[in-house]
C-alpha cells in the first residue's frame, strides 16, 4: 500500500466514524443489551433477576412451542417470498406490455404496499369474514373458516401478506425493465427468438440483481413478520400461525419474561443475520 | 453518544421542574392521567377533570389515551412502569392486571388514602381484586361480567324460557332451527380465538361445572375431569353445528355483529352489546332479553366472569395525595353516576343500578345487577396473564379439533409448573 492510498483510507475512516458512531448507538448497543439480557432470569413481577448463562438457549431447543414457532416461520418465509417475486415479477412483465392506463395501474398497485399493515390486516379480517366476507363469496358462497381453521389460517395469512407486499417487488422489477434497452429485444427478435426464449435468456438474466434484492429485503421481512399475524389470528388457532416473532412478544410483553423473550429475539437476529450474510455473498459474486 | 446527551438533559429538566414543584409547595401540579378511550354516546371524562380541578385548587390534570388493544396497553405499561420513566400518575388497568402491577412495584399502596369501607359499595368480584396481602392497591371504576343474550322473541313464540343447563340449552337450538328452518341461524355464539376472551369462556365453563383452574392451596386444576367435560363440550358444539365453526377465530365485536343481525339464537358476551342490541337501527332492537350464563352437569349454578377497569396510582408519582384524590373522586358516586350515563359502561358501585334515572336510560340494569353480583373473577394472582399465555394455545387446540382436552390440560399444566417453577 502507497503512503496516498494509507492517507485515503484514513481519511475515509474519518469520513465514516459518525456513521459508525451512530450505528453503535443505535443497533450495536442494543443487539449486546438484549444478548445481555438473554442470559438472565428476568421477571420484574416476581422479582427475578438473576443469572441464567444459556438456561433460555437450552430450555428452547426442546420447547415444542419454539420448534413449531420456528417451522411456521420458515413455512410461511418460504412460500409468501416464493409467491410474491413469481406474482411480482408477473406484474411487472404485464405492466410493461401494456400500452394505455400505465399511470392509473401503477398508481392502484401502490396501494397495497401503502396501507399501514394493521389496516391490511383489519381488511383482510373482514375479507376472510367466514359468512359475511368477499373471499367465500366470491368462492360461490362457501362457509371456509379461513381464520379459524388450522389448515387454512397460515395460507390466509401468507395470502394477506403476498397481497401486501407484491407491490414491493413488481415496482423494483419493472423499474429494472423500463431501463432494459429495446435494441436488445430487437437484436433477439432479429435472431429468431421467440417469447419464452427472449424471457429466459434476455429479461431474466438482466432482472438477476434486482430479484436478488428483492429476495433479500422480502426474506428479511417475512423472518420478522408480525403485525399481520398477530391482528389476524393472534397465533392461532391452536398456534398455527404463531412466528417466532409473535412468541418473542408474547414473552416481553404479556408475561414479562424479559430473559427468555430476549433468547427468543436473539435467535431471530441471528437467523436474519445469517441469511443476511448468504445473499450478501451471492450478491458480491453476482456483482463480479 | 448524543442520544444520551439529550436523554441526560431532559432527565435534568425534568428534576428540575420536580424540584421547583417541591420548592414552593403551593404551586400549580399537573396530574398525567392515562386511560383508554371511553367509548359510547358521550366521552364524560373531561367533564369530571374539570370538576375535579374546580375542587382542588392548583391542580390540574392531564388526560392522555392509551391505544385501543388490551394487550398494546398492557405493553404500554410494562415498559414504561418497569423502565421507571412513566410520566403518569394516575392510571387505568384491567382488572387483571391489578394482582400483577401491585407484585411488580408498579403501584402506589393506596391503604393510607383509603378508609377499609370504601370499598365496600362496589361489587364484591371488583372489590377483591383491588387488595392484595392485605393492601389497597386500586379502586374499581368500572365492571363488567359475561352474561347469556337470548332472542327473546324466538323464545316466547316456542314457549321457552332461557336455558339454565347447557343440555337444555342444546334442546332449545334445536327445537327453534328445526322449527324455523332458516339455515343461516346459528344457535349459540361465544369467543374462540386465541386470546384472552376465549380462556375468560373455557373458565366461565369450568366454574359452570364446578371445576377451576388454580386451587387455594396452588394445584393446577384441582378437578380435571371436570375441566376435561367442558373442553370436550366446547369442541362439541362445534363439531355438531350449535356453534358456527368460525366461533374458532371470533371476538366479542364478531360475534356481537353476528347476533345483532339476528343471525343466532343465543350469545355469551359483555353487557355493553346491550346498548348496541336496542339502537334504532338495530335488526334486533326489542327482541333480546339477559339471562345468567347457563350450568354444566357437576355444577351448581353458571357464572359470568367479572371484568371491568380500576384504578391505581404509579408507585413513583410525584404527587400521591393528588393522584389518591383523583382516583377516589373518579371511583366515587357521582363520577361513575356521570360515566354510567354518558359511556356505555357499567358502574361498580352497587347502588347505580337502583338509581331511578339510570334504570330509566337502561332498563336492564337491576338484570345486570343480579348477574355482576353473583360473577367470579378470574383467578385473583400476579400470575394470571402468564397462565392464561399458556392456556390459549392449548385450549385453542382443542376447540379445532387437533388435541384431545386430556392432551391439551396435561400439557398446559406442564408448562404453567415450568414457568412456576423457574420463577420460584
Amino acid at each position: 500500500m502507497t503512503g496516498a492510498r494509507r492517507a485515503d483510507r484514513r481519511a475515509a475512516l474519518l469520513f465514516l466514524a459518525p456513521a459508525l458512531a451512530m450505528l453503535a448507538v443505535v443497533s450495536v448497543y442494543p443487539a449486546v443489551w438484549v444478548f445481555w439480557l438473554s442470559l438472565q432470569y428476568r421477571i420484574p413481577i416476581f422479582d427475578v433477576a438473576r443469572f441464567a448463562g444459556l438456561d433460555h438457549y437450552l430450555f428452547l431447543a426442546t420447547d415444542p412451542r419454539f420448534l413449531n414457532a420456528a417451522r411456521v416461520t420458515l413455512t410461511f418465509t418460504a412460500i409468501s417470498v416464493a409467491l410474491e417475486l413469481a406474482l411480482g415479477l408477473m406484474a411487472a412483465l404485464l405492466l410493461r406490455g401494456q400500452t394505455a392506463g400505465r399511470q392509473v395501474a401503477l398508481s392502484l398497485l401502490l396501494v397495497p404496499w401503502a396501507l399501514p399493515s394493521v389496516v391490511t390486516a383489519k381488511l383482510f379480517e373482514w375479507l376472510y369474514h367466514p359468512s359475511a366476507g368477499l373471499v367465500n363469496f366470491l368462492l360461490g358462497g362457501q362457509s371456509h373458516n379461513w381464520l379459524g381453521d388450522p389448515r387454512l389460517a397460515l395460507p390466509a395469512v401468507i395470502l394477506a401478506d403476498v397481497w401486501r407486499t407484491l407491490p414491493f417487488v413488481a415496482l423494483l422489477c419493472y423499474a429494472r425493465l423500463l431501463g432494459i434497452s429495446p435494441e436488445i429485444y430487437e437484436a433477439a427478435q432479429v435472431d429468431g427468438a421467440g417469447p419464452l426464449g427472449t424471457f429466459r435468456r434476455i429479461t431474466l438474466p438482466l432482472l438477476r440483481p434486482v430479484l436478488l434484492i428483492a429476495l433479500l429485503f422480502r426474506t428479511l421481512d417475512a423472518l420478522r413478520a408480525f403485525d399481520l399475524m398477530f391482528v389476524l389470528t393472534g397465533g392461532g388457532p391452536a398456534n398455527t400461525t404463531e412466528t417466532l416473532t409473535v412468541y418473542a412478544y408474547r414473552s416481553l410483553f404479556q408475561t414479562l419474561q424479559l430473559g427468555l423473550g430476549s433468547a427468543i429475539g436473539i435467535t431471530v437476529f441471528v437467523l436474519v443475520m445469517l441469511v443476511a450474510w448468504g445473499y450478501l455473498a451471492a450478491l458480491r459474486r453476482e456483482a463480479r | 453518544m448524543p442520544s444520551t446527551w439529550i436523554a441526560l438533559a431532559l432527565g435534568c429538566l425534568l428534576v428540575a421542574t420536580g424540584c421547583s414543584d417541591r420548592a414552593d409547595g403551593r404551586g400549580p401540579i399537573t396530574l398525567v392521567f392515562k386511560h383508554a378511550k371511553i367509548l359510547g354516546p358521550s366521552d364524560p371524562v373531561p367533564g369530571l377533570l374539570r370538576e375535579f380541578e374546580a375542587s382542588h385548587p392548583g391542580v390540574k390534570v392531564v388526560a392522555e389515551a392509551l391505544t385501543w388493544s388490551s394487550d398494546e396497553q398492557h405493553q404500554f405499561y410494562a415498559v414504561n412502569l418497569e423502565g421507571g420513566n412513566a410520566g403518569i400518575d394516575v392510571l387505568m388497568l384491567d382488572v387483571i392486571w391489578v394482582p400483577e402491577f401491585a407484585r411488580a412495584g408498579w403501584l402506589l399502596d393506596l391503604t393510607p388514602f383509603v378508609s377499609p369501607a370504601e370499598l365496600a359499595p362496589h361489587f364484591p368480584a371488583a372489590a377483591e381484586v383491588a387488595v392484595l396481602d392485605g393492601r389497597v392497591w386500586a379502586l374499581p371504576w368500572f365492571m363488567n361480567v359475561g352474561l347469556l343474550y337470548y332472542r327473546k322473541d324466538l323464545l316466547d313464540k316456542h314457549g321457552l324460557a332461557p336455558a339454565s343447563t347447557y343440555a337444555e340449552l342444546l334442546r332449545q337450538v334445536a327445537l327453534i332451527r328445526s322449527a324455523e328452518g332458516d339455515p343461516h341461524l346459528d344457535g349459540f355464539l361465544w369467543q374462540g380465538k386465541q386470546y384472552e376472551g376465549m380462556v375468560v369462556n373455557a373458565l366461565e365453563g369450568f366454574w359452570a361445572n364446578g371445576a377451576r383452574v388454580l386451587a387455594n392451596d396452588g394445584a393446577i386444576f384441582p378437578e380435571p375431569e371436570r375441566a376435561e367435560e367442558v373442553l370436550a363440550f366446547m369442541r362439541e358444539v362445534i363439531a355438531s353445528g350449535v356453534s358456527p365453526a368460525w366461533v374458532t377465530a371470533a371476538d366479542e365485536e364478531l360475534t356481537r355483529r353476528a347476533f345483532q343481525d339476528g343471525r343466532a339464537i343465543f350469545l355469551r358476551n359483555w353487557p355493553y352489546a346491550m346498548d348496541l342490541f336496542g339502537q334504532p337501527d338495530s335488526p334486533v332492537r326489542g327482541k333480546v332479553g339477559i339471562a345468567s350464563l347457563p350450568r354444566h352437569a357437576h355444577g351448581t349454578r353458571g357464572a359470568g366472569s367479572t371484568g371491568g377497569a380500576h384504578l391505581g396510582v404509579y408507585r413513583h408519582t410525584r404527587h400521591p395525595e393528588a393522584a389518591a384524590a383523583l382516583v377516589r373522586f373518579l371511583a366515587g358516586e357521582a363520577a361513575q353516576r356521570a360515566m354510567a350515563a354518558g359511556a356505555a359502561l357499567t358502574p361498580s358501585r352497587m347502588d347505580l343500578y337502583r338509581d331511578p334515572d339510570l334504570v330509566r336510560d337502561h332498563p336492564s340494569f337491576p338484570a345486570i345487577y343480579a348477574l355482576a353480583l353473583a360473577g367470579r373473577p378470574r383467578p385473583v394472582t400476579p400470575y394470571y396473564l402468564m397462565i392464561s399465555t399458556m392456556l390459549q394455545p392449548e385450549f385453542s387446540a382443542v376447540l379445532v379439533g387437533i388435541k384431545t382436552p386430556r392432551a391439551a390440560l396435561l400439557e398446559a399444566r406442564q408448562h404453567i409448573e415450568h414457568l412456576l417453577r423457574t420463577v420460584r
